[in-house]
């Protein structure tokens, strides 16, 4: 035990020792995430800027306005000149233009009868037609409702509208997790790689292997170590994702500590392995570094898993870091529980007691 | 010298890697409270047959028994009553001295006063250092200090001074014998014949996996039964002089162009050998004498020099 305790330690001090190597595998992370977070957090989200035009200042025009700002989608802007709107909407300020030209209350309220429809003149931006469109849509809705109030009509059929629990997310928060994620397999896997193929080449492992340390003992002591660097590495990651770009961890800490756990394990059994196939130091990295960099790309770290080619799903599927980024998203991001993340505990489970057979067998001291 | 309790028992050691016999059925016996030194060239199997001892390698045939314990058998035991330094053993840099020496400490159920290792082996001003930071000399003493952390009975040191300085060489010597006086068994290996002259007991001559002498410096060097070396060089390169012929003469040994004459009588076959030389018109130089050393044993039973790579 005191074996344990003091191997642990010593581990812990010759991390915290490694400044170069410490500040850089926090570094990447944490760069990569201010990096990616700041070009592209808002890309993923439709925010929609509507300006309304009130020429007619009427009690309709008012009811028009109202229904537009209740709307959520919306954020509505009150312009005051139609051709001040109308370059706002071509520098993409705003994304439509709604205008209420004088005369429409007057017009609802005479009798409909046999009048062609009240032509509302609607601004889009053509060069940003995928947007335009959302919003057209939107307001069409609401255009629609008024039409229908003003005839009071009484529809046959309604949808019943269920609103899927959709939370206000950005990419920001897709790409926290994944980096977590990402760090969690590049610390561990190539970290481990690297050093014990290191160690056992300088002779390091030899000389322990000739006291009486149990190696379950000295693996301990590694994994422990690791869990801990880990975990802070993970918290620091997580606390900039928190006060630069308002991350949250929706979920319990406890389903979110537990796959950090499981993919450190997880991703140092495969680190284990890989020392024992590396003859030299200098190999660890290049191997490390063949089964890491598919992993990033395909493991649904940056982009997200869907977005891959169809051909590609089935490798995609198996990934464990696939299987760990989703965890902890759906752990940060919906706050899934512990029980719901059942499937990827599972697959995570079986690359850990797999690969950890497979590195049993392949471990050599020397 | 014979009456002593032995403490280690080689049993018939064998190692193969391959086709290639490394160790080839070696047996000797170490007493307690001696220094013995494995001797040989590189390549002659010293270093894999201690490293089968301390159980860093498995003999293929054969086995020891290590302060009472078989090597094959109850390795974990042998372990508790040894201390090993390896060659070229790097330690954690990051670490201190004084941490490195508790880690290693609590690696066995028994230890010793941290701090008065530290200070037997030197290391008091280092205590706090980043072991990167240390000299050659310092290592060493460092990766000693680390054998003797849980108070082994027997030491094994494996080529302890190669490549140190000749000032750092001695402080290592005379730690080696501080360990003898405390009743420590030490085996060690070298190639340096001075090294094993000053420290050992008994020396154990290995050549190509085998045994080929054991017994005390001074036993071995009176085994060559001459006690003085003539070395010499002939200006113009002729080889076809008959040394043997020079009277005295017991043996002839040459390495690249230098002659060395083996005799129990001096001077005669100096005489002789410079008669001869004014006979044939050869010009004798850097003619020296000496006496016979653990050197010129090894090259006597070998036919090579220990350190000749």
């Amino acid at each position: 035990m005191r074996a344990y305790w003091q191997l642990t330690l010593s581990q812990l001090r010759i991390f915290l020792r490694n400044r170069q190597v410490l500040f850089w595998t926090l570094a990447f992370p944490l760069f990569l995430m201010v990096i990616m977070g700041s070009f592209l957090g808002n890309g993923n989200g439709i925010s929609l800027t509507i300006g309304v035009v009130d020429q007619d200042q009427s009690f309709q025009s008012k009811i028009l306005i109202t229904s537009l700002i209740d709307n959520k989608a919306l954020t509505v802007q009150i312009e005051k000149s139609e051709n001040k709107a109308l370059n706002k909407l071509k520098k993409d300020d705003l994304q439509l233009v709604v205008v209420i030209p004088k005369g429409y209350d007057a017009s609802l309220n005479s009798p409909p009868a046999k009048s062609a429809p009240y032509l509302l003149p609607v601004y889009f931006n053509e060069t940003n037609i995928a947007v335009s469109q959302v919003g057209l849509q939107v307001v069409t809705n609401i255009v629609d409702g008024i039409s229908k109030d003003m005839l009071d009509y009484h529809p046959v059929v309604v949808m019943d509208m269920k609103g899927v629990e959709t939370l206000n997310l950005k990419y920001i928060d897709f790409l926290v997790p994944g980096i977590v994620a990402m760090m969690i397999m590049s610390n561990n896997m190539n970290g481990v790689a690297g050093q014990i193929a290191a160690w056992r080449e300088r002779g390091i492992l030899r000389r322990m292997q000739g006291t009486t340390l149990k190696a379950s003992t000295f693996i301990a002591a590694q994994i422990t170590a690791r869990l801990v660097l880990n975990g802070l590495q993970a918290l620091i990651v997580l606390g900039v994702g928190h006060l630069i770009f308002g991350v949250e961890v929706r979920g319990s800490w406890f389903t979110l500590i537990s796959f950090v756990i499981l993919g450190t394990l997880a991703f140092m059994a495969i680190g284990f392995i890989i020392a024992g196939i590396a003859k030299t130091p200098e190999s660890a990295g290049p191997i490390a570094g063949f089964l890491s960099f598919p992993m990033l790309f395909l493991g649904g770290v940056f982009f997200p898993i869907k977005n891959m080619p169809e051909f590609l799903q089935p490798i995609v599927q198996i990934l464990p870091i696939a299987h760990l980024s989703h965890a902890l998203r759906e752990t940060m991001n919906v706050g899934a529980s512990f029980m719901s993340l059942g499937t990827e505990a599972l697959i995570l489970g079986g690359w850990l007691v797999g690969a950890f057979i497979i590195a049993s067998y392949v471990f050599k001291w020397e | 010298m014979g009456s002593q309790e032995e403490i280690i028992q080689v049993i018939n050691l064998v190692k193969t890697y391959g086709n290639f016999t490394a160790v080839k059925g070696v047996e000797f016996q170490v007493h307690k409270g001696e220094v013995f030194g494995l001797l040989g060239p590189n390549g002659a199997g010293k270093t894999t047959t201690l490293e089968m001892l301390v159980g860093l390698r498995k003999p293929d045939q054969g086995t020891a028994i290590v302060g009472g314990f078989d090597i094959t058998k109850e390795l974990k035991k042998v372990k508790e009553v040894i201390g090993v330094q390896l060659q070229s053993t790097s330690l954690f840099e990051l670490l201190s001295v004084e941490e490195i020496l508790h880690l290693y400490a609590s690696f066995y159920p028994n230890q010793v006063s941290i701090p008065t290792l530290i200070e037997e082996m030197l290391l008091g001003d280092k205590r706090k250092s980043r072991i990167k930071s240390l000299s050659g000399g310092q290592k060493q003493r460092l990766a000693i200090a680390l054998a003797l952390v849980h108070d082994p009975w027997i030491i094994f040191l494996d080529e302890p001074t190669t490549g140190l300085d000749p000032q750092a060489r001695r402080t290592l010597w005379d730690i080696i014998l501080l360990l003898k006086k405390k009743g420590k068994t030490i085996v060690l290996t070298t190639h340096y014949m001075d090294e094993a002259h000053v420290l050992c007991d008994r020396i154990a001559i290995m050549n190509q996996g085998e045994l080929i002498a054991l017994d005390t410096p001074s036993q071995l060097v009176k085994n060559l039964q001459s006690d003085s070396a003539v070395e010499f060089r002939f200006e113009n390169e002729s080889s076809e002089v008959e040394l043997h012929e020079i009277e005295g003469v017991t043996k002839v040994g040459n390495q690249k162009d230098v002659f060395v004459l083996y005799t129990d009588d001096l001077q005669l076959t100096l005489t002789s050998l410079i008669e001869m030389a004014s006979d044939q018109q050869l010009k004798l130089t850097d003619l020296q004498t000496r006496t016979a050393t653990l050197e010129d044993v090894f090259l006597h039973m070998t036919g090579r020099r220990l350190r000749e790579g």
